[in-house]
């Protein structure tokens, strides 16, 4: 990567809170201007102390980190002015949403009248209009989410850091926020985005971090970590007619000699005859095999399903914990498209 | 025009954290204090205990006092709930640098205490009278209360920089103001009947120097022992400050509760 082109850039970057106690160590990436990087991590693992480091509000123990041309050491006010930052924590003041709202634009220094018509939109953007006369205390929780997104938005910025900023909201509201973040980024916004919900870095994220224990051990993009960590996945075939024993048997034996493990074989127990069902870490390669095999025997597929490789799974595999059934059913309904229609991987029309 | 980022701030502080029934006690409360015990006490304390002037007259210097410790009450909780509510993070995370939040604080506090010291006028004018001030004793006046909401104020947030729960802040800040308040000479004077132990602890009371030195300004006693007390002021401030530079420079801005 041109580091000419990064807005941000941390070279062993690390923080220690006491001696030999490291938050996060060696994490060197980059961020290039209209990019979305997702941090994604256990608790723990130094997501909100890299946001801290990079913003300022941690001095780096050790390593550097340049932010928009600057060293986060010195960068100091100025710096700060050209990022945006919403915390993990809730930070609130005592009045109304929208006195909040042009209150943190006052303090911003935006003009009043730019302010009041910023907090309209970001009344509107962010569903708030309800809750427009409120005092923090008697919002939800998900409006008080929307609301600290909202109020950061209030003034310009470069680069906008969210700590966990889809906590606590329904899906309509995140996929809101989302898609409007996903526009900002287009109109030259970099993002640091740090969530626990996979499935968000991946329809957001450009690229994405994962953090373990303090240790960045991978950064990629999410298509391409699914790829290499995805891990075993499911798949399973339907014939539309019985497989006869001998295929049946050639079938299975030649599953199980590519390294796929069977999970529903053709007649065992009460699986139907004309199904078979295998994890391997290779599944979608065997798929063309797969329908080889299916015309070379003069059978026709049915219905063919691989289980779609998620972020989760990936994560999962990264940080060396293997997917229960809850994760694969979830990773099966993560994305439609999952089940491919008869002769599409070459089976007998 | 472009505000300076400490008036964004102290605009700020009074915009966001000090509703109206919080100013309304807050200067309330010394008020009443005027009224009720100044004219409960007149009648039953002689003037010759209080320096020859009414009791209400000694009361309205001692509530003048007071008023740092309100100022400084003030600050100390204002940063007190932004800490709690992630807002001190959040305002370091902008245009800001530490020192100039906490220079908002303290111009708060000043503000809060020099509106408070002309309440406690207004509220004593029909009792004493307009007191005929010389420009150097208001200068005095205002420089005392100053000083002493400095000093208060930086007690109470450094104190808040190194506590992690509210209980134990607002326990503290409470013993503090009633010891303070009690254990000085804003209601009662130093006599030669006041137990030595008393007298001692008086006098190692900041509250003390400012309501002599304010009381003095007023019965246009002032003298060489009005600058020793503004000077002991002027020190136990700074070194308040000090504390809480010291509390923000290594301020850890994780939660609390």
């Amino acid at each position: 990567m041109n580091s000419e082109s990064l807005v941000l850039e941390t070279r062993d970057l690390g923080y220690s809170y006491a001696p030999g106690k490291f938050a996060i160590r060696h994490l060197s990436l980059g961020l290039r201007r209209g990019e979305v990087l997702g941090l994604l991590g256990r608790n723990g693992a130094g997501k909100t102390t890299t946001v801290r480091l990079l913003t300022t509000l941690l001095p780096p123990t050790e390593g550097t980190a340049i932010v928009l041309g600057q060293d986060v050491h010195h960068g100091g006010r100025a710096l700060r002015a050209r990022l945006g930052v919403v915390l993990q924590s809730e930070s609130l003041d005592f009045v109304t949403v929208e006195r909040n709202l042009t209150l943190y634009a006052f303090l911003w220094g935006v003009p009043r009248e730019a302010a009041a018509a910023r907090a309209e939109e970001m009344i509107e953007l962010f569903e708030l209009e309800q809750a427009r006369h409120r005092k923090p205390w008697a919002l939800s929780g998900g409006e008080r989410r929307r609301f600290q997104v909202a109020r950061e938005l209030m003034h310009d910025m470069e680069i906008l850091f969210l700590d966990e900023p889809t906590v606590g909201l329904d899906a309509i509201a995140r996929r809101r926020i989302l898609r409007y973040l996903r526009e900002r980024a287009r109109g030259g916004l970099s993002i640091v985005f740090t969530t626990h919900i996979l499935h968000e870095a991946d329809i957001l994220c450009d690229r994405v971090a994962v953090l373990h224990l303090g240790r960045l051990i991978a950064l990629d993009t999410a298509e391409s970590l699914k790829l290499q960590h995805g891990g075993a996945r499911e798949a399973s075939m339907t014939f539309t007619t019985s497989l006869e024993p001998i295929p049946r048997a050639e079938l299975t034996q030649e599953l199980a000699r590519r390294g796929a493990t069977l999970l529903e074989v053709p007649g065992e127990s009460s699986v139907p005859l004309n199904r078979v069902a295998f994890r391997s870490e290779h599944a979608e390669e065997l798929l063309p095999w797969l329908s080889h095999w299916a015309q070379a025997h003069s059978l026709e597929i049915e219905r063919l399903a691989v289980e779609e490789a998620t972020l989760e799974g990936a994560f999962l595999g990264m940080i060396g914990e293997a997917p229960d059934e809850g994760d694969r059913a979830a990773g099966e309904t993560g994305r439609p498209g999952g089940t491919l229609p008869p002769g599409r991987m070459g089976g007998p029309p | 025009m472009r505000i300076p980022p400490v008036l964004r701030l102290v605009i700020r502080n009074f915009a966001s954290n000090l509703d109206p029934l919080t100013i309304i006690i807050r200067f309330g409360q010394p008020a009443v204090t005027i009224v009720v015990l100044g004219t409960m006490f007149s009648s039953i304390v002689s003037s010759s205990v209080t320096g020859g002037t009414s009791y209400t007259a000694f009361l309205v210097p001692g509530m003048i006092a007071f008023q740092m410790i309100t100022g400084g009450v003030v600050a100390g909780n204002l940063f007190w709930l932004d800490r709690r509510w992630s807002m001190v993070e959040q305002i370091f995370s902008g245009p800001f640098l530490r020192s100039e939040y906490l220079g908002g604080l303290v111009l708060t506090t000043l503000l809060f205490s020099l509106v408070g010291v002309g309440v406690m006028m207004l509220v004593g004018l029909p009792f004493i009278g307009l007191p005929s001030l010389s420009p150097v004793a208001v200068g005095l006046v205002l420089l005392t209360v100053a000083l002493g909401s400095i000093f208060f104020a930086g007690l109470l947030i450094a104190l808040g920089t190194r506590l992690r729960s509210a209980n134990a802040y607002f326990t503290i800040q409470s013993f503090l103001q009633l010891f303070v308040i009690f254990l000085s000479t804003v209601y009662y004077p130093i006599t030669s009947k006041t137990p030595k132990v008393l007298a001692t602890i008086f006098y190692c009371n900041p509250l003390t120097y400012a309501a002599d030195t304010i009381r003095d300004a007023f019965l246009r006693t002032m003298g060489m022992g009005d600058l020793e007390g503004l000077g002991v002021l002027a020190a136990l401030a700074a070194v308040a400050f000090g504390a809480a530079i010291w509390g923000f420079r290594t301020l850890d801005l994780g939660p609390i509760q």
